[in-house]
């Protein structure tokens, strides 16, 4: 099955095999490895994206599914070269340890702030509860958010 | 210390650039040209011999190009701690030990071919009955796991230690009182979220190695390849990757990357290797399980006469570092607080399960749980206050310990004052909200500690290039924890550059020196000072060929701000690239050992390490009395760390290592079945979601350490190790019990508190009828019954058929997929989200041959108002949970849908999974989904593995050969209002009221040829409707949970419907609470009365006697939702 699709802007056209998920295609043929796997079974969040704005665990989506859909990786979410306040705001608050949740707390992120301008600490909550880090404790996460939505973090300064 | 320009200072951190993009590269995205995949065939069973292992069918599988077993490593062993501890292959020879043991390995052009090779291993076992728990395994008749070489200490005992510290007997003769006590936790798991990996490059020609893997430790992972696969150590080269956290769980070798390097090198190709969640959770290294018994002599002024601790550690089957955690537990033990005495000893036993590894603070955790539950308990014996009662005992500088430690710089007392000012302890403490409470405990952790044969040693280098770069080279590896950012800024300080200035590498054993890794909280403390020794060793070179140069003495030199100034000549200066154009390209290395002394093998004394962290943390909570939830409103947290090189960093570190406690200390158990995993994936491994985390509050004391790098001492891993306690005291405070065992999670907290109010609610289990009859037969079970299901009937089970790839069809209408051709050889199942689906595939109780893909189909999608006859809202059956939650409609009509939706899963899967999907969704029973060979996947020959293994999500009501509760949270909340499904089938369309949808658990009505196309809700005026829910966790299914329609004439209720979701197979109605309230005005009195009769006619389980309560509690919460809706 062959399927046309955009992804971070850029126009794709691309033979499926039969049982493929959205995630393989990312990650291994257009060899956007930003997307990371945790699990494989849409608990974690590791491997969010976005389709059509909407944040979604692409190793649970069969690629078919994207026809004609934009997509948007961690690897489109800058402008250029500079960061998306989301990613800005990560940076700023030491909201990243080993990274490998990141991507996908971006991309979730990003979808609450698309349709929620100034999310509450409860908003924020409940938008990245499919987002799992076992490295930050959520703390610095939850300030860059804030922060990058224009509010006061709770926590500690940034640096 | 004054004048630091980089140390102490927030600077972000390091390769965070390349990170936040998505571009950096963990093993996992490593790929090569000509790489093959591999796949580990394990274990079936716990304890089992293998008679033979034939490879025949799966090395003829087109694709398949290498197979290993046991003979391709000889007679080889890790090396693991040595001698008699060095108990195992890296594939299983002649007996298997454990469920998921690794026992052949397969390289292959995909993973699929790898796979399916592996499922044409045929290997054919003599099981061996299996010892599961210590106590098992301590019988004198219990099954041999280990011959005598490896159990030295007794049957199935790797250790046996026992030692006394200081004039006991003196001791317990002043003792004024002595108080004893007992604590027990499972087995937790570090759970990073990058699992365990490796890509393997043998180069033939060269004979060398290269690996790229996810671990802490590239030094050990060298030296047990190298000696595993029979090369050299200096042919063997771990490269540098990111690694996606390591928490302990890659401190040492684990088992894919002999494995991966065995299959490169005889498959001649690169081999990579990625264990997927759940053989994370089934092989990866897991902390161990213990039971700590604690007896503590007191004088009459609260000194610690005596500390007697007695510890029971769960080796599993086979010995990693576990004698070292033997060690850990000993020291938190006999030196927390001042003691006078103290007597330790110790039992590690192999058990048939998942042999244990290193997690975050070695046992320390728990262990300082057990120690600080039972100080609250001393202090509330001496009437003292708990936070006072511990500052009077804390350690001081200058100390020495019953085990000879000799405290230097020591903080505790300041953190211990700082956390009860930060958390308002005696205004909290004396006069606490109601279910609330707070509690503080402390901690202490060795800091350079002699923890390997090794020592602990670290080389670091330290490189300008020819263009001006400053490079940190250390094999140690940056897990996460911002260790290459904290090493740059030390290098940066010494070097008077700016942190921006170096760039750290890590890991590559060939182009750093030797380091042990990043474990054991040594990077900060022992690599620091060897990267700080590098600096200076550097600083001189530079400075000494700048003098050269510019013809001045070194002194005349000075380095600030990454420029070279000559003192008296200001017009002289170098930049960074101009320095190394005149005196470059230069490196130099730092070597630094740690000071503290190796203990005594018999005894464990001596001055281990160079010096001691401590800590203290307060913790605030809220217990729900309804639901048992205990919440951590606030924590405190204080942490003597020397110096903070980087706020940020440390910061950070607390805050990860803060929640990971309130994992274990509120969440997180791995439950086992005959050996077996059956929570292995974050669905029913509870690892805390963002909502468990607590606002912390930090204070950072800063004691100057001498011997620390610019003063700092190990940070990132004790953190973690006073938050169980600080939360287990604190609730304590808040209810008045003492938890003896962890996690303290809802059903165990509910359950206390029921207890601790004497209360038990009237089941009349006689008011439903089959309960007699599965009385009986539950009686019957452990003797009878199950024996012979388990050992006579699971031969017949009939287990659907794994590995195999179905072909998804998409239709274009309603008719067309009601075309498609479906034989009995062809099992056809309808998807939508998947969400369901895709994981039964893997999860191995699905095997369909074609999937039917429905979401394209416009009369599935959309929410609309009809009025055909009576007014309807249509939620057509594909339409999404989240389109459902955010519509107006649905909204404006049934509020209680809306807030339905918003606690079904996570947002990512409300995005795609359906409304249909959610009613029709199969069982969630941990047995089926792990598929074990049960009653509802195997047939009717097998057992129902609820009944005696742990029970805690299954039904309290309605069970009879199975006793999975139904999942869905809309059956229930449909059921109530009334909803029907429209079904639509070649014969043409039926409906279904949701009520009577279900045949059991996950099955419903519909026959083989029908779909639901839309579910209809009635919309009825002068209604109200109220949903309550009880899930374990954040986003996660019910446990119980409760819907209500109330329909009103003249302010009381003219009838209701009362529906209870995931207590028993088929949604439950309240048919006597319903009779009871109709006609009244659902008062609070009649509310909580009627409440209580929807538990009658249950018949809990032995793990699921809480939700009897907690369904009584969330029935009067629905019940009293619905009537404020009245007006
Ligand atoms: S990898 Fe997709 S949710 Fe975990
Ligand atoms: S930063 Fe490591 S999992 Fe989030």
């Amino acid at each position: 099955m062959r399927i046309d699709f955009r992804i971070n802007g850029i126009d794709q056209s691309i033979e499926l095999s039969n049982d493929e998920m959205l995630v393989n295609v990312i990650r291994e043929r257009l060899e956007l490895r930003g997307t990371k796997i945790g699990c494989g079974n849409g608990e974690c969040g590791a491997c969010t994206v976005l389709v059509d704005g909407d944040a979604v665990c692409s190793c649970l989506i069969p690629a078919h599914r994207v026809a004609g859909r934009s997509i948007t990786t961690i690897e489109g979410i800058a402008k250029e070269n500079e960061l998306s306040p989301v990613q800005a705001a990560f940076v700023r608050h030491g909201a990243v340890q080993c990274g490998f949740c990141t991507s996908g707390m971006i991309m979730s992120a990003s979808a609450l702030l698309a349709v929620n301008l100034k999310p509450t600490e409860a908003d924020i909550s409940h938008a990245l509860a499919g987002n799992i880090c076992r490295c930050t404790g959520y703390r610095q996460i939850i300030d860059a958010v804030l922060d990058a939505s224009g509010q006061t973090p709770l926590g500690h300064e940034p640096s | 210390m004054t004048g630091l320009r980089e140390v102490g200072k927030r600077r972000p951190q390091a390769g965070i650039e390349t990170r936040i993009r998505g571009g950096a590269i963990y093993t996992q995205d490593v790929t090569l040209p000509g790489m093959l995949y591999g796949a580990i065939l394990r274990s079936p069973h716990s304890h089992a011999r293998i008679a033979s292992i034939d490879v025949t069918a799966a090395a003829a599988l087109p694709g398949v190009q290498a197979i290993i077993t046991a003979e391709d490593f000889k007679n080889r062993r890790y090396y693991h701690l040595g001698g008699t501890y060095s108990d195992r292959r890296p594939l299983a020879k002649d007996k298997v030990r454990f469920w998921g043991e690794e026992v052949a390995a397969v390289a292959a052009t995909s993973l699929s071919i790898a796979e399916r090779a592996c499922a044409l291993i045929a290997v054919e076992y003599d099981v061996l009955a299996p010892a599961l728990t210590p106590q098992d395994a301590l019988r004198p008749d219990a099954p041999e796991i280990h011959g005598k070489d490896n159990a030295v200490a007794g049957r199935n005992l790797a250790v046996r230690f026992s030692a006394d510290y200081g004039d006991i007997a003196g001791a317990m003769a002043k003792a004024h009182f002595v108080l004893e006590d007992e604590f027990a936790h499972g087995i937790v798991a570090p759970c990073c979220m990058e699992t365990n990996g490796t890509v393997a490059r043998f180069n033939p020609d060269a004979g060398t190695l290269e690996l790229w893997t996810a671990t802490q430790a590239p030094y050990f992972i060298r030296k047990e390849v190298a000696h595993l696969v029979a090369l050299d150590e200096h042919k063997v080269r771990v490269r540098s990757v990111e690694i996606g956290g390591g928490f302990g769980g890659k401190s040492k070798v684990c088992e894919q990357e002999a494995l991966a390097a065995m299959l490169s090198i005889k498959a001649r190709h690169p081999v990579k290797i990625t264990l997927n969640r759940r053989d994370e959770f089934v092989s990866g290294k897991t902390d161990h399980a213990k039971r700590i018994r604690i007896r503590t002599a007191v004088a009459e002024d609260g000194r610690i006469l005596n500390r007697n601790v007695s510890v029971q550690i769960d080796n599993g089957a086979y010995t990693a570092y576990a004698p070292t955690y033997v060690g850990a537990s000993r020291q938190r033990t006999t030196c927390l607080y001042r003691i006078e005495s103290a007597h330790y000893d110790c039992d590690l036993v192999y058990t048939n399960k998942v042999p244990g590894g290193q997690y975050r603070g070695m046992g320390a955790p728990q262990t300082i749980w057990a120690i600080e539950s039972h100080m609250d308990d001393i202090a509330k014996r001496l009437n003292r206050d708990p936070l006072e009662y511990r500052i009077s005992q804390a350690n001081q500088p200058g100390d020495v310990t019953p085990l000879k430690w000799r405290i230097s710089t020591c903080g505790l007392t300041d953190c211990l004052q700082n956390v009860g000012k930060m958390i308002r302890w005696d205004e909290k403490r004396n006069s606490p909200a109601p279910l609330r409470g707070v509690g503080v405990a402390s901690m202490i952790h060795p800091s350079g500690g002699v923890i390997y044969q090794e020592g602990n040693f670290s080389n670091s280098r330290v490189e300008l290039t020819g263009d001006g770069q400053i490079i940190v080279h250390t094999q140690t590896a940056d897990t996460g924890t911002w260790q290459n950012t904290t090493l740059a800024q030390v290098a940066a300080e010494t070097l008077g550059v700016n942190t921006s200035d170096v760039s750290v590498s890590h890991m590559d054993t060939d182009q750093a020196p030797d380091d042990l890794g990043s474990a054991a909280s040594r990077v900060t403390f022992v690599t620091g000072n060897a990267t700080l020794h590098a600096a200076e060793h550097l600083r001189a070179k530079i400075l000494t060929g700048l003098s050269q140069q510019w013809n001045c003495g070194v002194e005349d030199i000075l380095i600030e701000n990454a420029v070279a100034r000559h003192g008296t000549e200001p017009h002289r200066t170098a930049d960074l690239t101009e320095i190394a154009r005149l005196v470059g390209p230069l490196s130099a290395d730092g070597f630094f050992t740690t000071p503290g002394e190796r203990p005594d093998p018999k005894t464990g004394e001596g001055n281990y390490a160079a010096t001691y962290v401590f800590g203290a943390q307060a913790a605030e909570v809220e217990v729900d009395r309804d639901t048992g939830r205990i919440t951590v409103l606030r924590m405190a947290v204080a942490q003597d760390v020397g110096r903070a090189l980087n706020p940020t960093a440390v910061e950070g570190q607390i805050y990860g290592g803060v929640l990971q406690g309130i994992g274990m200390a509120l969440l997180e158990e791995m439950v086992f079945e005959e050996g077996r995993p059956v929570n292995a994936s974050f669905l029913d491994y509870a690892v805390p979601r963002i909502g468990s985390a607590p606002k912390i509050d930090i204070s950072l004391v800063e004691t100057n350490d001498p011997l620390g790098p610019y003063g700092a001492k190990a940070g990132a891993e004790p953190t973690i190790n006073a938050t169980i306690a600080a939360i287990a005291n604190a609730v304590f405070h808040a209810t008045g019990i003492r938890f003896k065992t962890l996690p303290m999670s809802p059903d165990r907290v509910l359950a206390a508190l029921e207890e601790r109010d004497g209360k038990k609610p009237a089941l009349k289990p006689w008011k439903r009828v089959y309960n007699a009859e599965v009385a009986a037969v539950r009686v019957m079970y452990p003797g009878v019954v199950f024996p012979a299901l388990r050992k006579v009937g699971t031969k017949f089970a009939r287990l659907p058929e794994k590995s195999k790839t179905p072909r998804i069809l998409v239709p274009g209408s309603i008719a067309e997929l009601l075309e498609f051709p479906s034989n009995k050889d062809t099992k056809s199942r309808i998807v939508a989200g998947g969400t369901d689906i895709f994981v039964g595939m893997k999860q191995g109780i699905y095997a369909p041959d074609q999937l039917l893909d429905v979401t394209r189909l416009p009369d599935l999608q959309g929410i609309s108002l009809e009025r055909e006859s009576a007014p309807v809202l249509r939620i057509g059956a594909a339409t999404s949970l989240d389109s459902v939650s955010r519509n107006e409609l649905a909204a404006r009509y049934f509020p209680a849908l809306v807030s339905c939706i918003n606690l079904i899963a996570t947002a990512q899967i409300r995005r795609v999974a359906t409304v249909a999907g959610d009613l029709c969704q199969e069982k969630r029973c941990w047995f089926f989904r792990s598929a074990f060979p049960c009653y509802k996947l195997g047939g009717s020959t097998c057992p129902c593995f609820a009944v005696l293994g742990d029970n805690r999500h299954h039904s309290i009501n309605g069970a009879k050969r199975c006793a999975a509760p139904n999942p869905s949270d809309l059956a229930p909340l449909l059921s109530a209002l009334n909803a029907r499904v429209k079904v639509i089938g070649k014969t043409g369309i039926r409906y279904i009221p949701i009520e009577e949808l279900y045949l059991w658990s996950g099955l419903t009505k519909l026959e083989k040829h029908e779909l639901i196309e839309a579910i209809e809700i009635p919309i009825v005026p002068d209604t109200s409707s109220a949903f309550r829910k009880f899930g374990l966790r954040q986003g996660d299914f019910a446990e119980a949970s409760v819907a209500v329609l109330a329909e009103w004439s003249d302010h009381r209720v003219r009838s209701i419907r009362i529906f209870a979701g995931a207590v028993s197979p088929l949604p439950m109605r309240a048919i006597a609470a319903e009779a009871l309230l109709t006609g009244t005005r659902l008062e609070p009195s009649l509310v909580s009365a009627a409440a209580e009769t929807i538990v009658e006619g249950s018949l809990p389980l032995h793990d699921n006697e809480y939700k009897v309560p907690l369904l009584i509690n969330l029935t009067r919460q629905a019940l009293l939702a619905a009537s404020s809706h009245s007006a």
